[in-house]
């Protein structure tokens, strides 16, 4: 009887010392689990998102007639169009990688950018833009359908384009072209193939 | 009762004497029937200096330049009031430019700048006019004013106060499209023409100018030359290429007044 009392005993000793490390080490543990959760998920969505490339066309200026032509780009295909919107504007201010002239500064910051329903997307940019443009009527339209020929040719849900500067409504560019209201794209600025 | 009409005779010369003053500018403006004005626009100004070349010229001086000589030789030649929208260095809002037109009834809005380019070999003139990019909505009303442009000019000729107005005054260039069309035309062919200016032909274009949008006469805006294009820019500081850029615009608007004030 008094062996088996022992027995109980010691048992619960260490019953209770288990459920003792245990308490202190869980929060620990969960940490450790949800970081490996994230690492995991992340490089999962690494892995897709190599796996799914997008081919997008950029309109950059060609030096010797002044028309825009389409440079193809990869970029990340994404479930939002809005990010894919956004990564055809941040490689558009990258500029070409081939001999064609970009017609962004390339200062320029990308701020936020989005798309009403009507397919009216307004592109946020920084200061930069004005501040480094070189004015001039042709260099301003450059600017304006750079961009807006861009995203409509891309995404089909985009009908038109708002440029805001600063998050908000600028007269112009440089004292020219009228930012007032969003501009359609005009193909009769793009070289014909 | 004698100072009595003392005082009344007194009153009575004074009131001729009113409207004597008063009758001079009234008899001169219905010898010329309306003295209607050129408004010439020297693009930019102050601290807005426009587009900049790379020997340093500035868009704002040259265009003020050219806008001088265009003013003279109107002046030799017609008997319009030729009115610059400025006349030395200084900053001026783009409605206000228009706004200057619409109060001095002019027949005539010429916007002069010179133009820039992110390519270096950009060259050549070009004459724009307003484009028109409106919605549906806006259309409609655009259409009603442009068979009505009577009805604008009268109604635009009051001040602009309350928000009707206003929307008006924004619509204003769209009731003249074609004559701003066709006196692009003329223009663009005058400096496209002149061997002495020798520039490349760019045509006449459509682009939404700020300038323009609220203009109530036809209007252009000439782009005569690049200063981006350090061989332009030197064309462009050279007072003879000025005097043949004034020249050609001359010509163009004078063969536009022919051929709309004098059938």
């Amino acid at each position: 009887m008094e062996k088996r009392k022992n027995v109980l005993a010691a048992a619960l000793f260490v019953l209770l010392a288990v459920l003792v490390v245990v308490f202190f080490r869980t929060s620990g543990r969960e940490q450790i689990r949800r970081s490996k959760d994230v690492s995991s998920s992340s490089a999962s969505v690494q892995n897709t998102a190599e796996k799914q490339m997008k081919t997008v066309s950029l309109f950059f200026l060609r030096e010797e007639d002044g028309l825009l032509v389409p440079e193809e780009r990869e970029i990340a295909a994404d479930a939002s169009l809005v990010r894919e919107a956004k990564e055809v504007i941040s490689e558009l201010i990258k500029g070409s990688r081939g001999d064609l002239v970009s017609p962004l500064p390339p200062e320029t910051k990308l701020g936020q950018l989005f798309i009403t329903k009507d397919g009216t997307a307004y592109v946020d940019v920084s200061k930069d833009i004005v501040d480094y443009h070189p004015s001039g009527t042709a260099a301003e339209i450059s600017t304006v359908y750079t961009i807006v020929n861009s995203l409509t040719y891309n995404f089909k849900p985009i009908k038109k384009v708002f440029i805001l500067i600063e998050g908000e409504e600028r007269e112009t560019l440089g004292g020219h072209i009228s930012l007032d209201r969003p501009f359609l794209p005009d193909y009769s600025l793009v070289a014909k193939r | 009762m004698l100072r009595r009409k003392r005082i009344v005779y007194l009153g009575l010369i004074a009131l001729l004497a009113v409207l004597v003053s008063a009758l001079p500018p009234v008899s001169a403006a219905s010898q010329t029937k309306r003295q209607r004005s050129i408004v010439i626009d020297p693009g930019h100004g102050g601290l807005d200096v426009g587009a900049k070349g790379k020997f340093g010229s500035l868009e704002k001086d040259i265009t003020l330049a050219i806008s001088f000589k265009l003013k003279s030789l109107i002046e030799q030649n017609m008997a319009f009031r030729v009115i610059l929208t400025r006349d030395k260095d200084i900053d001026l809002s783009n409605e206000n430019r228009a706004a200057l037109a619409n109060n001095n009834d002019a027949v005539l809005f010429i916007s002069i700048h010179t133009n820039g380019s992110f390519r270096k070999n950009a060259q050549g003139a070009e004459t724009y006019f307003m484009s028109l990019t409106a919605t549906d909505e806006e259309s409609r009303k655009l259409a009603y004013f442009e068979n009505n442009s009577s009805e604008l000019e009268t109604r635009i000729a009051g001040e602009a106060k309350d928000d009707v107005q206003i929307i008006l005054w924004d619509m204003a260039q769209a009731a003249y499209i074609k004559q701003s069309s066709r006196l692009a035309e003329l223009i663009q062919e005058e400096l496209s023409s002149n061997p002495l200016i020798g520039t490349e032909n760019r045509g006449v274009k459509q682009a939404r100018f700020k300038v323009l949008t609220g203009v109530a006469c036809p209007a252009v805006l000439v782009e005569a030359a690049f200063i981006s294009n350090p061989r332009e820019e030197q064309k462009l500081i050279s007072n003879e290429f000025q005097t043949h850029v004034a020249q050609a615009v001359y010509s163009g608007l004078a063969k536009y007044i022919k051929l709309t004030f004098q059938r």
